[in-house]
């Protein structure tokens, strides 16, 4: 758990973009994990298990409407008093600007360092198709990346 | 393997090359270059997501109590939220904030910042048809149209963003159908301005980060749109 829990931590913030609905359902996967412990047949596939409960955990929350809910706590000192162009910021607001089926998959091979085949079983959809989701988020990054370096100099 | 195959390969996962893409790496020096630009903005990408964890998170999952704590803190929250909300609904029973259609603008300008950070070049066309839908014609589009996009405003109406490249800067503007202030309201917030002025079908505001920009800015959408056509 100790080993997951940071990897996990950023995976769920950057799926929700609100660090207590993160801690939440990062709690709540633990506990869901813990009471499954017995269906973990390979303790190599450890982390992936996790990724897959979490992930569940958040379709439940979006079930239950907690989502909805919990979107007027939402922590302003979270969001920028302004647009922002600082380096970092600007390409974590790219990231978080990325359509969920693009963001989704590359969140899974940056932060969880699964693989193609692994994200496709995760997903339930093809390696093909994980690829290609993959291929255009790069794309979209860098495009954007570029172009707000261009709007940044010409200022 | 073609170079495309090799830049479609190198972008699904930089870090797991197979061994043919890794010896056409090597053999191509066009490739060779792509590659380490790939890893030059995938570095950077890593820096953006490792967003910091809170202090103590793997020993509170352990614990498994930190949730309860917070939870009851939340329906603390929940209460007292419910308590001034009714409150207020007393004070202004029957006479809404003079200014609420130009607060709500910058309200939810505050809550979308990514409209004004992820710009993208929209349809001009596109932006004409929802003026003529919502009764109107435009003359002259008032600046480079930016972004456009149907949102859920914060009051339960919903309203399109648009957000103008202008000499004065970038530019929010909100149309929203149905609702109608009696007149032109103008209210700053968080370090921004905002104009709502009523149009037969709703109204529209204008948030910029200045009061004279808003001004020009809505004396420009005035000019150039012809809302009574």
């Amino acid at each position: 758990m100790r080993a997951y829990s940071a990897d996990l931590y950023r995976y769920a913030h950057w799926l929700c973009r609100d660090r207590h609905l993160a801690e939440d359902l990062v709690q709540e996967a633990f506990a869901r994990a813990w009471s499954a412990w017995a269906d973990l047949r390979d303790l190599a596939q450890a982390k992936a298990w996790l990724f897959a409960i979490l992930r569940n955990e958040r379709a439940r929350m979006f079930a239950r409407k907690q989502v909805a809910t919990l979107a007027g706590e939402l922590d302003e000192s979270q969001l920028p008093p302004a647009p922002s162009f600082e380096p970092g910021l600007e390409m974590a607001q790219i990231v978080a600007m990325l359509p969920e089926t693009y963001r989704e998959p590359l969140l899974l091979q940056v932060l969880g360092g699964f693989s193609c085949a692994e994200i496709a079983a995760m997903l339930a959809t093809s390696e093909g198709a994980v690829m290609t989701r993959l291929t255009r988020a790069r794309q979209a990054l860098r495009q954007q990346y570029t172009e707000a370096g261009k709007r940044k100099a010409a200022r | 393997m073609n170079c495309l195959e090799f830049h479609r390969l190198k972008l699904a996962d930089p870090r797991r090359l197979s061994a043919e893409a890794q010896t056409h790496l090597e053999g191509c020096p066009d490739c060779f270059a792509f590659a380490q630009d790939v890893d030059r903005s995938e570095r950077k990408l890593e820096q953006a997501l490792i967003t910091p964890v809170p202090d103590g998170l793997a020993d509170r999952m352990l614990l498994g109590r930190r949730g309860s704590s917070r939870r009851v803190w939340r329906v603390w929250a929940l209460a007292a939220s419910v308590v001034l909300a009714t409150a207020l609904t007393v004070v202004y029973l029957g006479s809404a904030p003079p200014d609420q259609y130009a607060r709500l603008a910058i309200e939810h300008l505050v809550n979308e910042p990514e409209a004004l950070t992820t710009l993208r070049d929209a349809d001009a066309e596109a932006f004409r048809t929802i003026v003529q839908n919502f009764g109107g014609t435009v003359k002259a589009l008032p600046g480079r149209v930016r972004y456009i996009r149907l949102c859920p405003l914060e009051d339960g109406t919903t309203g399109w963003h648009i957000v103008f490249e202008t000499p004065e800067g970038l530019a929010t503007l909100l149309l929203v159908p149905g609702k109608q202030p009696d007149a032109t309201q103008v209210a700053s917030a968080e370090g921004w301005s905002a104009l709502a002025r009523p149009t037969p079908r709703g109204y529209y505001a204008v948030v910029t980060a200045s009061s004279a920009a808003t001004a020009r800015i809505d004396r420009m959408v005035q000019e150039r749109i012809d809302w009574k056509a």
